[in-house]
């Protein structure tokens, strides 16, 4: 999956012109927005407790191999095996070991990020190994064989009809889309069977507590519980970013994490996870492996890209986001989408393959007032255009343009003489007092940007033609 | 050199002083945490029942178990259920006993219709319980089944996530769970649905001690 210019351009016309799918997103994203403003402003001293979250990532980070230590040291004492892989090719490999040591056919997977970054399922499918993802959502989407639509609700795309659809073809039973119940209850009969029959249960890691080698995991379905208690073998991969020190800096995260997501005070199942089964357990798994990904994250701490390892994963940068909120989370050609996306994406998979995300923004802001974390989004999609117009990633004529606009903009008199210049040439374009450019001069690809008025506003201002409203 | 030390070898190079912040202390002060309790869970459609005393916690059980038409039931065998002789008390029903009654748990607790358990510690401010994994402590068995039943003490209530972490102290069981509702999911065009996974029964019974 890549996002260049014309992909992305693509993918997102797809989506404005699909008018059903504009009112989903419109309702999803809606929804949570408003359920996350009402969870904070019930929380006491909230402003504050999103400095105190910040300040304990960025502590964090600054030391970060000092928790990591701590983590490996305290986690290896409750019996977990742990791994390292530098980038995603080693991570699969890791799992595919572990895999097929225990000779696995059949794996179940709780909704994980991390898993989709290094596209682990196909590379399971490769050795035999099935990985069924049990998230309502996310398997609706592996279903439709799709990349996740929404970091928090991967399937908001689709219609009860589709969901139908797919189910019935699952589970080979014709299923009315008329009852969401029934749907659920349905998911619920065929992934049940999937959950005892696994051998290995997969999940990514909300939050690695070091002070007990602890992985936290938060679902609502219950589908994490199931995966990390069901099989004989437990694998979470997890980004090295998720450490914290304690317990009360977990705290901290689980406190903003599901109320800036869904507005829910905490999700269902905060699932802790610290080893594997002990000898005097009635179940649990017997063995449980923690797969640290760096996978490009290391070589960020103390850039000038530090702060976006700070991210709690809540998704609330998307639901403001008004590119996100068009576009939809398919044109970003990332598991990871919306403001979020569009900075760790080009960072860990190459900013060549992934040049439009830093545009697919117009600087508003929102993301950074939203973020539970405060994380300056808009600073980095900006550097990393600079990093685009260094690398020649833009093209020369367009940089050119640029240039040379940059410095009409700075000379006020040097403006005048170019927008009278302009004034005097548009009539041929014109048509109904909008321009139409030829094609491969027409920067706003299609759309008809209306013709420079014959008297501009700063001329009928000095005139004293235009009366202040104070 | 190993990806562990490629890693550390990196961060190491990165890494500067930063002092972490103290501690988050609880802004909460719940004057009727019991009440907040309740009303949490039952916003997050959980069900609470109130009981002024153990015995009588055991009467509205049977109550329950009555009205869900359970047959079958698996029981953690820890406080308080562990003193409470639920075999006896309703032997009309099957039970399994964790780490008690012989036979296949996982598989009972596969075609239980109810799970009961005890509770740990439990969160006023978001209506959530907490529930370990240990001996007698089965995951299944507050997992599998439709409804999950658990029996919680009022002494066992504190304010919020942060007095919670603030009085743990030790390592952790291998497996902790902080439920806060049944299982649910806004997946299918963001519209709610109850009982995905997880019990879509979650019910609370809080009684004085």
């Amino acid at each position: 999956m890549t996002a260049t210019f014309p992909q992305f351009r693509q993918q997102a016309r797809i989506a404005i012109e699909d008018i059903r799918l504009q009112g989903a997103l419109d309702t999803a994203t809606g929804n949570l927005l408003g359920a996350r403003i009402q969870a904070l402003a019930e929380l006491p001293d909230s402003e504050k407790l999103r400095d105190h979250l910040k300040s304990i990532r960025s502590s964090t980070l600054a030391n970060l191999v000092r928790y990591l230590e701590i983590f490996e040291r305290n986690a290896v004492a409750a019996g977990v095996h742990i791994h390292w892989a530098s980038t995603g090719g080693d991570a699969r490999k890791i799992v595919i070991d572990i895999a097929e040591q225990h000779g696995v056919t059949l794996a179940t997977k709780s909704k994980s990020m991390t898993t989709e970054e290094i596209h682990l399922n196909d590379a399971l499918a490769a050795v035999g190994a099935e990985a069924v993802e049990t998230d309502l959502g996310e398997w609706i989407i592996q279903l439709a064989q799709e990349p996740p639509f929404h970091i928090i609700g991967p399937a908001i795309h689709k219609t009860r009809e589709q969901v139908a659809e797919l189910i019935s073809e699952a589970s080979g039973r014709s299923l009315a889309p008329d009852d969401i119940a029934m749907l659920t209850a349905e998911a619920r009969r065929v992934l049940r069977e999937k959950f005892l029959a696994a051998g290995m249960g997969i999940s990514g890691g909300n939050i690695a507590v070091a002070e007990t080698g602890s992985v936290v995991l938060v679902t609502n379905e219950g589908n994490g519980r199931l995966v990390t208690s069901a099989p004989p073998v437990h694998v979470a991969v997890i980004g090295i970013e998720k450490v914290v020190p304690t317990w009360d800096d977990a705290a901290a995260w689980l406190a903003l994490l599901a109320r800036s997501a869904t507005g829910q005070p905490l999700s269902v199942y905060t699932s802790i996870i610290s080893g594997p089964a002990r000898n005097e357990d009635p179940d649990g798994p017997r063995e449980v492996h923690v797969v640290f990904l760096d996978n490009g994250r290391s070589r960020q701490i103390g850039g000038e890209y530090e702060e976006v390892l700070q991210c709690i994963r809540c998704g609330a940068c998307l639901n403001v986001c008004p590119v996100y909120r068009e576009a939809g989370g398919h044109a970003y050609g990332s598991p990871y989408n919306g403001p979020i996306g569009s900075v760790i994406t080009p960072l860990y998979s190459g900013l060549r393959k992934y040049e439009a995300l830093p545009h697919a923004c117009s600087l508003c802001q929102a993301c950074k007032d939203i973020c539970p974390v405060r994380i300056d989004l808009p600073r980095m999609l900006l550097a990393l255009r600079e990093t685009e117009v260094r690398e020649g990633v833009i093209p020369w004529p367009e940089r050119k343009v640029e240039e040379a606009a940059a410095v009409v903009l700075a000379h006020e008199r040097l403006l005048r003489f170019v927008t009278w210049i302009f004034r005097r040439l548009q009539g041929v374009f014109l048509r109904d007092g909008r321009l139409q450019l030829p094609l491969w001069l027409d920067p706003t690809l299609g759309r008809r940007m209306p013709g420079l008025a014959q008297r501009s506003f700063r001329t009928m201002w000095q005139a004293g033609e235009l009366e202040s409203k104070e | 050199m190993s990806a562990r030390d490629s890693i550390f070898k990196q961060l190491r190079g990165r890494a500067r002083e930063q002092e972490m912040p103290p501690a988050w202390i609880s802004r909460r002060d719940f004057g009727d945490p019991a009440g907040r309790f309740e009303s949490a869970l039952t916003a997050a459609k959980g069900e609470v029942v109130r009981a002024p005393s153990l015995a009588a916690a055991l009467d509205a059980l049977g109550e329950l178990l009555r009205e869900l038409n359970a047959r079958t039931v698996v029981a953690n065998a820890e406080p308080p259920l562990s003193g409470a002789r639920l075999e006896q008390r309703w032997p009309e029903l099957e039970w399994h006993i964790v780490g008690e009654t012989a036979g296949d748990l996982r598989a009972f607790c596969a075609r239980a219709d109810v799970g009961l358990s005890g509770a740990d510690a439990a969160l006023a401010e978001t209506g959530s319980i907490i529930v370990s994994s240990g001996p007698g402590r089965s995951r299944l068995a507050t997992l599998l089944p439709p409804a999950h039943i658990a029996l919680l003490s009022t002494s066992a209530l504190t304010t919020d996530i942060f007095t919670w972490t603030a009085a743990r102290e030790g390592g952790m069981p291998a497996n902790v769970n902080i439920i806060s509702g049944p299982s649910k999911s806004a997946d299918i065009e963001v519209t709610l649905a109850i009982g995905v996974h997880g019990p879509g029964r979650f019910i609370v019974i809080l009684y004085t001690d």
